[in-house]
């Protein structure tokens, strides 16, 4: 896992376009959009990731096609918290863990 | 029609076997059973999850049943139903520290470095230029900010939170004050995280411009419950000049960058000696260690404070040394790190882009 520099996971601005879209453009310049059922499908908390194993227990296929953000809000400066459509309200998503997993073209595959 | 008579505790215990995967606990003392109901050699009842996504959901029906069908002796069906409630994480109420602009945490890598001491006086000292200031004493294990500061138990707490003590212009508050009586309590985990929770969000800080956190030593549940609680403007890290507590306090550093606090600066405490006859300074341990590790960490150094008896004499007597002698040369180094302090807030302040999400 390559180090992120502080730029790279701070957030200077993050907006929702209703409960199906969440865009954060990082301190470093760079933009992710997250669609809504792909970022449920990347929930870190236990009930989705085996704390024994680190197998992903839900992932996107397994969650409705139409999951929406019901509510988000910030957690201290370091962390977003979710609150979905589907009742699934337990994972807080780091801003390290976010940028690792900005789903753009130049992003992804480079660190999986 | 079955000749034998089944009970509840039996089906419960049989399915004290079944065990939910992730949780690592079994279903029946994670609460999940609901609507028992036997009827003859008929047993049904709900298995509540902990969310409707659960993937093993079909797994723990078919164990559910089985569990029941052969642990229990006369039953000759199960009917199980699954449902799921979600439970809430802990998601707490923010709003009552709307009022407060800056909060700054206190740490330190090792205990007895004097962080309490550090608290203490820069809460002081910020009042005593007209700022609005809290006080608070997280330190759980060894509360001493009410004898720092001379203050007596707050009021109960009413209908509508805590009210805090107040002393010299700060609003205090400890959560030794939540500890019952004087009984010693093993403070495990839990309790400290609900503690520092309500005494954060439970307590009528009103209008403030910083609050002061006194953290305990080293690295720990209580700094993370403090982060994911609130908004912390910044942390300030007290060590002493002996290699020991520098690295250590190297520690602390590391926790506060990962969970996106911005440290604020490091403050060298019992740096030189100060001799009391003659106002002499003498380098006890060699003083300047803090300030280096401050500049190749890019971190701000705040300044350094005297190793001085009346320091600690006049914290003793509750009254903090910079506001008892602040023309000495300890209250002078106290109101000299205060303004850095609050310089760095202030930076922060402007720095900081207020974590809000637009709706676009
Ligand atoms: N610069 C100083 N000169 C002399 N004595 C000091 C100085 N700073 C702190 N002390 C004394 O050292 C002792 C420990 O200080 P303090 O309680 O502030 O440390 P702490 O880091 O908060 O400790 P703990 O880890 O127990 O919470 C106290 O008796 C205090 O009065
Ligand atoms: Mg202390
Ligand atoms: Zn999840
Ligand atoms: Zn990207």
């Amino acid at each position: 896992m390559t180090v992120l520099s502080p730029d790279a996971t701070t957030p200077v601005e993050i907006r929702k376009k209703g409960g199906e879209r969440l865009t954060i453009r990082w301190a470093d310049g760079h933009e992710s959009v997250y669609l809504a059922r792909a970022l449920r499908g990347r929930c870190p908390c236990a009930q989705c990731v085996s704390e024994t194993t680190g197998a992903r227990l839900v992932a996107e296929g397994h969650v409705r096609p139409d999951v929406a953000i019901a509510a988000a809000r910030p957690i201290g400066n370091y962390a977003l918290h979710f609150d979905w459509s589907d009742g699934h309200t337990t994972g807080i998503y780091g801003f390290d863990y976010l940028r690792r997993i900005c789903p753009c073209a130049a992003c992804a595959g480079a660190d999986a | 029609m079955s000749a034998v008579t089944i009970r509840e505790p039996q089906v419960l215990d049989a399915l004290r076997s079944v065990m939910d995967p992730d949780l690592h606990r079994d279903i029946v003392s994670l609460g999940f059973i609901r609507n028992l109901v036997i009827e003859g050699d008929v047993v049904s009842f709900d298995v509540n999850l902990t969310t409707p996504a659960c993937p093993v959901k079909d797994r723990l029906r078919e164990q559910s049943r089985q569990a029941v069908l052969q642990g229990v002796p006369g039953v000759r069906d199960v009917r199980v139903t699954m449902t799921a409630e979600v439970r809430r994480p802990q998601a707490p109420d923010t709003s009552a520290l709307k009022t407060v602009r800056n909060i700054v945490a206190v740490g330190s890598g090792k205990g007895g470095v004097g962080k309490s001491t550090v608290a203490a006086n820069i809460a002081v000292g910020l009042a005593r230029t007209g700022a609005r200031v809290g006080l608070l004493d997280a330190d759980i294990y060894g509360p001493s900010i009410p004898i720092l500061m001379r203050a007596g138990r707050p009021a109960e707490p009413r209908e509508h939170g805590i009210e805090p003590g107040e002393a010299y212009g700060v609003k205090l508050m400890s959560m030794g004050y939540l500890t019952p009586g004087d009984q010693p309590l093993i403070w495990r985990g839990p309790m400290a995280h609900k503690a520092l929770q309500q005494s954060l969000l439970g307590v009528n800080w009103g209008e403030l411009d910083y609050l002061i956190v006194d953290l305990p030593p080293g690295t720990g549940d209580v700094h993370l419950t403090l982060v994911q609680t609130v908004p912390v403007t910044g942390a300030v890290i007290v060590s002493t000049p002996q290699d020991v507590g520098l690295q250590i306090s190297m520690k602390t550093l590391r926790m506060f960058q990962q969970t996106k606090v911005p440290v604020l600066g490091i403050v060298e405490n019992m740096s030189t000696y100060v001799c009391p006859h003659c106002g002499g300074r003498d380098d006890l341990f060699g003083h300047g260690g803090a300030r280096d590790a401050a500049t190749s960490l890019g971190v701000p150094f705040l300044g350094e404070i005297p190793l001085d008896a009346a320091i600690r004499r006049y914290s003793d007597d509750g009254r903090p040394v910079i506001l008892a002698e602040p023309e000495s040369p300890s209250g002078a180094a106290f109101g000299a790190i205060t303004g850095r302090l609050a310089q760095q807030v202030s930076i922060q302040a402007f720095k900081h882009i207020a974590l809000t999400i637009v709706e676009e």
